[in-house]
Formats: structure tokens, sequence, C-alpha cells
């Protein structure tokens, strides 16, 4: 398969009164065409600067994102604008990321119109039916405003106004934590007809671990920034190798009672973002922490083929 | 005999639009020491049962139509709106879904939790911050940090902190409104094991809601399934996760993702959550069901027992469906 994005050593850092907030720390990855990179980690690990800043709505402090072989990471103007076709995004709040004095049909086809893609009004309106059929949104609605309409079709509008100026690859970012869980498998349903009848990828960002194994081939772990692991999804589910991932799993309440509660939880909370030491950042409530974990930032590494971990001490741990 | 029992409670709010028939004919038993697990999605009437039980909703536009709420044998609908004060934090604690709007923002923390105990006891200022601390100590915060604010704690200390004030009178009953759902998972998988040691030692009972049925499995006792206003499934919890039995309980189990299962494509329940104003004929849940048939939109069905302590709310249950 063709490598669609390649974000290399991607850091976005923020200035703060108290110093530099490191939001994405040296972060790398490949995502292929067709194919849906799973980002998961704690509220405040960087999951979704990374999403923006691999879509160019934040501007990188430093690395470098190849979008379909062309380096995006500089570009501007119009050419920036042009790129806004080919990547979109749909965002967590199906409340707030909607105008609320346009009317769904309005909503729909403000992206056509932006980048000039129906001539006429009736062809518009053609394309709005077209996208409101596509995603499940009756055609009654094209004149209700978003605040007469409940979460989960609220989110379809998103979804309809991401995919109105068929991009080849959207940054999904928590697109189903605001939605009731029956609700949630819906639109995750969507997703997954969208990807194999258009042919998208995407980057799906969440903190939902039983959502993420659903919808990714692959699985980065995220925390304060740095990615901890990245590993095809069951794997990663299976043979958890980092030490957070196992405490991140093991908190999981899992809807059954025949398993048996054998609970590793993670003592401690996250370590502040801001200026953060020269460590791994995850010691502090590491188990197995000794000296060298708490002055040498640990190496991405590929401890097990296509399975990459950041962490000194995974051998030892793992016994491999 | 039960702490809690609430029979046949209905909860509507009556406002310019029309009624809403938030709750219908609740009933509920819990027994002391026990936790029940209030489950259900938006809208179906968990918080506004909980609210009920402690009379804090607003009225108008709430107003509770019928039934009997009898903690330890009194009926809380008829008792005095001052005697009322005593029993909410004395008798019936609550823990609300959202820390960081539960907490007094310009109060110190221990000063929160000290008024609190002075409130409901008798009892010196001194003798009231000592006990403050101890609750500290209970939910694991340093007792230095009694001087602090809620804003310099971050969101699972500070539901720490909410849980510190539930507790500080020694309750028999808790009711927590989604005590972790602005926690994250690793926070969460703390917060829940606190509670439930906390549980065990003070001896309380428990109403515990959530969406989460992960949650539901490892800290409740008994379940009951709320949808549109109504219980349609009660049991125990080996009851409900072994025998699913109504369609709408066997929906939600259907639309969570397993973590251990490959499964290709999830199966949602269909359709929407009925409009409370406008709540469908017969069967509440007859326009999503996928075992529809002519009886369930005129029928409205009685909770039927299928096993000892296991009811169902589903016409597939009565004599002639079976």
């Amino acid at each position: 398969m063709a490598e669609l994005l390649r974000v290399e050593h991607l850091k976005k850092y923020f200035p703060t009164p108290a110093g530099m907030l490191h939001a994405v720390d040296d972060v790398s990855f490949t995502v292929e065409t067709g194919t849906t990179l799973g980002v998961v980690g704690e509220s405040g690990c960087g999951k979704s600067t990374l999403g923006r800043t691999v879509l160019r709505l934040l501007n990188p402090t430093d690395g470098k994102i190849i979008f379909d072989g062309r380096d995006i990471t500089k570009i501007k103007g119009k050419e920036l604008q042009n790129l806004r076709r080919e990547m979109q995004i749909i965002f967590q709040d199906p409340f707030s990321s909607l105008n609320p004095r346009f009317s769904v049909s309005e909503l729909i086809s403000d992206p056509l119109r932006t980048f000039k893609l129906c001539r006429t009004a009736a062809d518009r309106k053609k394309r709005v039916y077209e996208l409101m059929d596509l995603v499940g949104l009756a055609r009654r609605f094209e004149n209700s405003y978003p605040h007469e309409l409940d979460g989960g079709r609220r989110q379809r509008i998103g979804i309809a106004r991401a995919l109105s100026l068929d991009p080849k690859f959207i940054v999904c970012d928590e697109p189903v934590s605001a939605l009731d869980v029956s609700i949630q498998a819906q639109i995750l349903n969507l997703l997954q007809d969208l990807q194999e009848s258009v042919g998208l990828t995407y980057i799906f960002v969440t903190h939902d671990m039983s959502v993420v194994r659903h919808i990714s081939d692959d699985i980065l772990v995220m925390y304060v920034g740095a990615m901890l692991e990245k590993s095809p999804s069951k794997e990663l589910f299976k043979k958890p190798l980092h030490p957070y991932t196992k405490g991140l799993l093991s908190a999981i309440p899992i809807p059954s009672i025949d398993v048996p509660k054998t609970k590793v939880v993670l003592q401690g909370e996250l370590s502040s973002p801001i200026e953060p030491k020269k460590q791994c950042r995850f010691c502090p409530r590491c188990p197995y922490a000794d000296e060298r974990c708490q002055n040498e930032v640990p190496a991405y590494e590929e401890v097990l083929p296509n399975h990459f971990v950041a962490c000194h001490k995974v051998r030892e741990i793992n016994g491999l | 005999m039960n702490l809690l029992e609430i029979k046949d409670l209905s909860i509507h709010y009556v406002t310019k639009e029309g009624t809403f028939k938030s709750v219908n004919h609740v009933n509920l038993e819990l027994e002391e020491g026990e936790t029940i697990g209030l489950v259900g999605e938006t809208g179906a009437g968990k918080t506004t049962t909980a609210l009920g039980i402690l009379r804090l909703l607003q009225s108008p536009p709430a107003k509770i139509v019928s039934g009997e709420i009898l903690f330890k044998g009194t009926d809380l609908l008829k008792v005095s709106e001052e005697e009322m004060q005593k029993i909410r934090g004395n008798d019936i604690a609550m823990i609300f879904q959202d820390p960081m709007t539960a907490l007094n923002p310009i109060m110190r923390v221990g000063d929160q939790i000290t008024e609190v105990i002075e409130l409901h006891n008798d009892c010196t200022h001194e003798e009231a911050r000592k006990r403050m601390r101890n609750m500290l100590e209970l939910v694991g915060i340093n007792v230095e940090r009694a001087r602090e604010f809620p804003h310099q704690f971050s969101g699972g200390m500070k539901q720490r902190v909410v849980i510190a004030m539930a507790l500080a009178c020694n309750p028999h009953l808790l009711i927590a409104d989604e005590p972790t759902t602005a926690l994250d998972v690793t926070i969460q998988a703390q917060v829940l094991e606190m509670m439930n040691e906390l549980k065990e030692k003070l001896g309380t009972s428990m109403i515990l809601i959530t969406h989460d049925l992960g949650i539901v499995a490892s800290n409740c006792d008994k379940v009951a399934i709320m949808y549109a206003g109504e219980i349609v499934e009660y049991g125990s919890l080996e009851q409900i996760f072994h025998h699913i039995s109504h369609p709408y309980t066997e929906g939600l189990f259907n639309s969570i993702p397993s973590l251990d299962k490959d499964v290709d494509r999830l199966k949602p329940i269909k359709g929407l959550m009925p409009d409370p104003s406008a709540l469908p004929e017969g069967c509440k849940f007859n326009p999503r069901c996928q075992y529809c048939t002519e009886k369930c939109r005129t029928t409205e069905p009685p909770l039927y027992e299928i096993q000892p302590g296991h009811l169902v709310r589903c016409l597939r249950y009565g004599e002639e469906g079976q």
C-alpha cells in the first residue's frame, strides 16, 4: 500500500508565562492510504494538537509533514488553502463546531461555496442532497437549524461538511465521545462504511480504548506530548509492551462479569508538559523506573517487528 | 427492611411547550450496604430520579406526579422542607457528575468540607476541622492541601474532595451521578477503587448512575436499566449480564465495541430515544425494537418477573408471548 502521510520529528510548543509547553514532542509516524491510525492518550497528552498540527491548522515548531509525496510543513497562502480540499477534520463537539445561524443545507454547502465547486445553486443543492444521503441524514432536515437536532444528527452534519470537498484524508478528533453508546455505534459504522466506499484515510484521535481498537489498523499511544508505543491495533491489545499502555488497558472497565479483575491501578497523575525534564515522561508514575529513566529520554525503537516502544526497560519488563 | 424503597414514582416537567414525562412509574429497592447501578442514555431519567429522591428538583417546572420514596420507612415526599434539609447531606448525600462546578471556586477546600460537617453535626469548629482532616486523609489527599482553592486541584483530585464532602457525615445512602465520567481512565480507576474501599469500610449503600456498563460490572450488586423514564430491566448483576432479556439492554451491549473479540461491524440500536413530550403509544421502545409486533404498538407492557428478582418490561415475556 502507498504511504499517504509521513510525519517526522514533529514538535509543537506553546509559549506560556511559565515556560514552553511541549504539547507535541518529537512524534514520527506514517499512515498508509485507506488505513486508520488511532491516537490514544489521556486529556492533555497532545493528541488533539497532533491532529491539528498535521492538518496545518497549527504551525509546527519543528519537524516535517509530508502528505501525498509533498512537503507541506511550510506551505502557505493559496497553496495551503487548496490543501484543505484534501485534508479535513471532524470535530469532537457537534454542539459548538456548527454555526447556530446556518441551516443544515447552508452548513453543508458552505465549503462548496468557499471553494466555488458548484456552478449553480441547483448543482449545489444536488450535491448537498448527495452528501445528506451519504451520511444518512434525512432530506427533510435541510432547513432545520443545529439546535433542533440531536447530537448524532449534528455529528452527521460535521461529517458531511468534511466530506463535501472529497478529501483523501480526515482527522477525526474524538468524533463520538459526546454521543450516547447506541448513537456512537451508528456513527462508527458510518465512518467505516465511508472508508470502504470512498477509500478514505483517517487519523482517529480518542481517549476511548474500545472505540480505538474497533476502528484502527495501527495505534499510537501518547503521554504528555511524547509517543510511548505504536503497533498494529490487535497486537497492542494482546501484547502491550510499555508499562503505561499496560496500566491504561487494565484501567478500562470491561462490561462483563466473567473477566477476572487483575488491575494494575496506576498511581499518581500526569506530569506537567511545561519545560519537561530530560527524562522518560512516564517515569514519575512508572513502577519500574530507576535512575536511568530519570536522567535520560528513552529512544523510540522497533522492539518487535512493526511494534515501536520508547522505554529503557522494555526488554527487561517483557522478558524479550 | 429495605433502606430505600421507591414505589411508582413519576416525575413530569410541566412547561409551556408541553408536559415532559421524564420519569414514569419507577420502582426501586435498595438494601443496607448494597449498590444499585442505574444505567441508561442521555434523557432516560436517571438524574431526575436521583434529584427527586433528594427533593432537589426545581418546581415548577418539575412536578412529582405520583409515588412514594420510603427512606428507612418514612416517605420523603411527605416530610417538611426543614426535615428534608437535615436528611440531605446527613443521611443521603450526593456526588455530582462534574467536580469542576460542584465546588465553590472562592472558598478553600478545607473550609468547604468543614462547613458541611458543622452544618450537620453538633460540634465545635475544632472538632469539625479535625474531622475534615481525617476525611482528606481517607480520600488520599495530603492534609496540607486543605488551604488550597479548587482551581489548584486536578479533576481527579477535585472529585476526591467532592467524595470527602459527601461522606463527611457518614450518610447511609450515597447517590453518585456519573462520578467518573469527567475523568481520564487511569484516574477513573483510582477513584472507583477508592469509592469501593470506602463503601465497604463505612457500610454505605449507593445508587450509582452511569451509562458505562463496564463500571456497573465491577461496582454494582443490582442493575436497573432505564429507557424513556421507565425501568425496562431490573435484576442482580448476574441476571443482567448473563441473561440479557430486554431488547434495549441487548442493543446497549451490542453497541459497545469489544476489547477482546473481533467484530467487523457494530450492531447499534436504530433510531433515537423518543421525545419525552411525545412518547410513543404501547411499548416506549417499539419504534426502535427489532422484535416489535402489532401488539407492542398498542399495549403498554407491564414488568414481568422472569426469574425471582429479574424483571423485564417486554411483551415477549408475557404469557402469550412465550
